[in-house]
């Protein structure tokens, strides 16, 4: 299945919702087969991007909770097509996520014309 | 006789044996012994459940051998540990973690140093067909001390930290 604007399409326990420049990214993602499609799916969404010209993306991972370490490859690896395609990746980020916290400044050293992050923290209710 | 704590939980074991659900498995089992504990330590923990399990899914031996894949964890006073054990399908598998755990262990507070470098690495060089990810992510994201020792065929790695009753 293929991702399309306006749709939501489930990954296991993922859920990827892309809308009009924007990405949005929930759930869990732990298995080698939920990181095989997601690499696919982002590989599409990134020829979406090339091919309508958009300078900067979002992508909304506020509610993804938990990625193993094969992921955080594929983000790696978004990053250096972005930079190669000269558009800019924004990250929405949740501050009370450990992985977000930690790992996306690591991320956003790769290539810091390429990437931004903005970063929210939830409130007690969980409001941003 | 060793004083135990009364959040003490001995180490308690899971076999892997069915792979394409060994890391939900591990995580699942892990976060029921850690359950007690802090929201900082359960996630480190559970971290490092999918990691460990992954590998140990991913490169261990395929074979229905006792010792071919576990994950143990343990809590005694303040400390949390988590264990996999797994025959490995090869030798370098096996030298790769040990080089890696050899270079974290050389200077700790150089951990994010080298995640940074090998995410530039896997940045600089998209086609490499390994992550080797994992143990880094350990060290950095959870604040875990990882330890590991090979006596063909079997590996072992250990990763603890400490942690509060939560």
């Amino acid at each position: 299945m293929q991702l399309r604007t306006g749709q939501l399409l489930t990954i296991e326990s993922m859920q990827l919702h892309l809308a009009l420049g924007e990405l949005r990214l929930s759930g869990m993602l732990t298995t080698a087969s939920a990181q095989a499609e997601l690499g696919r799916q982002l590989a599409i969404v990134h020829e979406h991007v090339v091919a309508q010209r958009i300078p900067s993306f979002v992508v909304d991972i506020r509610a993804l909770s938990f990625v193993n370490s094969s992921a955080v490859r594929l983000f790696v690896n978004w990053i250096s097509w972005a930079e190669r395609a000269r558009y800019r990746l924004v990250f929405l980020t949740e501050r009370n996520v450990t992985w977000h916290r930690l790992s996306f400044s690591v991320l956003k050293s790769l290539s810091p014309g390429t990437v931004e992050i903005n970063e929210t923290q939830r409130g007690p209710e969980g409001s941003a | 006789m060793a004083r135990t704590s009364p959040t003490d939980v001995p180490e308690r074991t899971l076999k892997i044996v069915h792979r394409q659900q060994a890391v939900t498995d591990a995580m699942r089992f892990t976060e029921l012994v850690v359950s007690h504990c802090d929201k900082a330590c359960r996630e480190a923990m559970v971290l490092a459940a999918s990691e460990l399990a992954e590998n140990v899914a991913k490169y261990g031996a395929q074979n229905q051998d006792p010792g071919a894949g576990t994950i143990s964890v343990s809590v005694a006073g303040n400390v949390t540990r988590i264990r996999a054990t797994n025959t490995v399908t090869s030798p370098d598998d096996a030298h790769h973690v040990l080089n890696i755990v050899r270079r974290m262990a050389a200077k700790p507070s150089n951990v994010a140093e080298l995640y940074r470098d090998r995410l530039r690495e896997l940045f600089d060089k998209p086609g490499t067909s390994r992550a080797r990810l994992g143990l880094l992510r350990l060290a950095f994201e959870g604040g875990l001390r990882v330890s590991a020792s090979f006596e063909p065929p079997l590996l072992e790695i250990v990763a603890e930290r400490a942690c509060r009753n939560g």
